[in-house]
């Protein structure tokens, strides 16, 4: 408050010394801010299609504009970062011992999940990120963290290319003490399209469901970024899945196989480097966990519509 | 200055209801013995005059709208509490800080009417005005409309990375456009801001005035049915400031109900036909723009050359005029669905 409420000790107006009372019926009226209906909210969202698509493409096309090498970063990071972790892990602390085709291994493996966890935490920050546009506008804020998912999927595409093209050409680079298998262009490459989409889904999920718990409490932020690093450690990026079960340690392999990560990188590697198809129960688990995570999380989101334009 | 209008208490006067309630009082009291029937005190209770509002009629309706701001800060509010919470908030630096902006606010607006709203900073205008475009959910009380009111305000979001061409685009998306439509008023958005020749450049190299001229057309380039317009508005060159005026017309002849949110009297009395003003988040009155604001020139004056006790009372007659308004929906009638986002 400004200044002391001098007048304010005169007595505040209570509520119920109202000497007129205006009746009216209030039928044709709707209530300012109210969350629609779940099924109202979809086709809300749909007819905002066009600005979906419209904001994640023109956000793609300025995503790198302060860098003075521009979009070549989104392919230059995950190059970096999978050099990096290859000298770390391949080289120095030698976890690729016994994977096959470790190189390839490794670069499905960093590029996934970078691609992975920068669309969660994109989509958690979807809502607090952008005040500004929340403020100003009324669409349903479903769309904001939906077009962050959008986003990250058009500027992985180049991302996704240069994946391909390094497990191609140096995937099968043979390294002391693990087999060489040759890897071909075949049919099973194929298999990305339907394994991407479904962690598509898992991420939208996560992203809808983080939104809301961002907006409400910041403090979110912080455990998103350690949950990050505990993901990597459990979704066999850069080591073999089997390692835990030849340590004895049998339960660590179960959460494995549950992680959705595990099961999208699993289902690559074994189109990709081994030209086969995975254990059937990665697909049922990410399946599930598709699905799962799409419902409850869009649940989760729709049921706080009204507070995304609080202030914090 | 003077005022024309004396101060007379009104709730001996003017108030029809006082005088019958006085009559019987006097009746009552005549009548020995019965006198204990009767209320305890006579002269200050009376029932409320219950008016019927035609549904037809109203855009708007607050009903007790109250605003409590909790927002997070290491300073603020750090003496509440017990012992072990306030050393808790010493230690980790996170705290609340409790802001009481608006307090049991109830008003109807019917249609045709423009509605200006004064008041000192930190009334709590600014709060009103994010409670009607139902931004924020009020503490307590609700606020109803037929459609959802559309704000037009130079805070309206624009992406700095992305040129100007595509935050037309973009803005008139998020306001629920279709791309046709878009592309209809796209020449319309660049002729009002005048930057035909800056389209191109992305955002962040346009000057505030450029953005904010920026953001004006594209807010007003839907006709929304109610509508509220912030005082900030008034920026820009002279040049520009003649269109902004011309289409800003345009808008509220096609609006059913307009909000006016202005520091400039001259404005309030020119445009509006009823003046709400706000102080330390009470209304203190709500009527005749030309009254109005006659009473908060004179307040204010009071309150910038430190005399505080004229403007207390300035303040006080000003709330003895106040007539306030109590909602009562018909039984079963409480609007409860929600508006569409998008703008017809």
């Amino acid at each position: 408050m400004a200044a002391p409420a001098l007048e304010r000790a005169g007595g505040p107006t209570e509520p119920g010394d109202a000497r007129r009372v205006a009746q009216l019926d209030g039928s044709n009226l709707i209530r300012v801010g109210a969350r629609p209906g779940l099924f109202r909210y979809i086709r809300e969202i749909w007819s905002f299609r066009h600005f979906l698509y419209y904001d994640s493409h023109s956000r793609v096309s300025s995503a790198n504009s302060y860098d003075s090498l521009g979009r070549i970063w989104m392919i230059l990071n995950p190059v970096l970062f999978g050099t990096a972790y290859f000298f770390v892990f391949g080289l120095l602390l030698n976890t690729g011992r016994g994977i096959d085709n470790f190189i390839g291994y490794l670069i499905i493996g960093v590029f996934t999940f970078r691609f992975f966890t920068a669309a969660v935490s994109g989509g958690a920050n979807a809502i607090a990120g952008n005040q500004k546009v929340v403020q100003a506008f009324n669409f349903p804020r479903a769309c904001l963290v939906i077009s962050t998912t959008v986003r990250e999927l058009f500027s992985s595409i180049p991302m996704f290319f240069v994946m391909a093209l390094l497990v191609l050409s140096i995937g099968d680079m043979r390294l002391g003490g693990a087999e060489s298998i040759p890897i071909t262009l075949t049919w099973h490459w194929l298999l990305f399209f339907p394994c991407i989409a479904l962690a598509l889904m898992v991420m939208l999920g996560w992203s809808l469901a983080l939104a809301r718990a961002v907006n409400a409490h910041n403090d979110v932020k912080h455990l998103i970024s350690f949950s990050t690093r505990i993901l990597f450690y459990t979704s066999a990026v850069f080591f073999s899945a089997d390692r835990y079960s030849d340590l004895g340690v049998d339960w660590l392999d179960t959460v494995m196989g549950l992680n959705p990560l595990f099961c999208v990188l699993d289902i690559l590697r074994h189109a990709w480097l081994y030209d086969g198809f995975a254990d059937p129960a990665r697909w049922i688990v990410l399946g599930s966990w598709a699905a799962g995570s799409m419902l409850i999380g869009f649940l989760i989101f729709w049921h706080g519509e009204e507070s995304y334009g609080k202030e914090r | 200055m003077s005022t024309s209008t004396p101060y007379v208490p009104r709730r001996h006067t003017d108030s029809e209801a006082d005088l019958i309630a006085q009559d019987l009082a006097i009746e009552l009291d005549d009548a020995a013995g019965r006198a204990e029937a009767w209320d305890e005190h006579p002269f200050t209770q009376q029932t409320p005059v219950i008016q019927t509002v035609d549904p037809e009629n109203v855009c708007m309706v607050v009903d007790d709208a109250s605003m409590t701001y909790r927002v997070r800060s290491s300073t603020g509010n750090n003496d509440s509490g017990g012992r072990i919470s306030r050393g808790l908030k010493r230690i980790t630096g996170a705290g609340w800080a409790e802001v009481h902006a608006l307090s049991n606010l109830s008003f109807i607006v019917n249609r045709g009417e423009s509605v200006g709203v004064i008041g000192t900073n930190g009334s709590g205008k600014s709060t009103l005005m994010k409670l009607l475009t139902g931004k924020v959910r009020p503490t307590s009380g609700e606020v109803y409309a037929t459609s959802t009111p559309v704000m037009l305000g130079v805070n309206a979001a624009l992406v700095k990375e992305i040129s100007g061409r595509e935050n037309i685009r973009l803005g008139c998306l998020a306001m629920g456009l279709s791309p046709e439509q878009t592309a209809a008023k796209y020449e319309q958005i660049v002729e009002i801001s005048g930057l035909s020749d800056a389209l191109e450049m992305p955002l962040k190299t346009y000057s505030s005035g450029m953005s904010s001229r920026l953001q004006f057309a594209i807010a007003t380039s839907v006709d929304p049915d109610i509508l509220l317009i912030d005082e900030a508005l008034n920026t820009g060159d002279a040049q520009f400031r003649a269109r902004t005026k011309e289409r800003l017309d345009e808008v509220r002849a096609n609006a059913g109900a307009v909000f006016l949110v202005s520091h400039s009297l001259g404005t309030i009395k020119q445009m509006c036909t009823r003046v709400i003003w706000i102080e330390q988040g009470e209304m203190l009155a709500d009527g005749d723009p030309q009254w109005v604001c006659e009473q908060y020139e004179e307040y204010t004056s009071h309150k910038s050359n430190g005399r505080t006790r004229a403007a207390k009372v300035v303040y006080e007659r000003t709330r003895l005029r106040l007539d306030p308004i109590k909602v009562d929906f018909t039984s079963g009638s409480r609007p409860k669905k929600a508006g569409s986002s998008r703008i017809r």
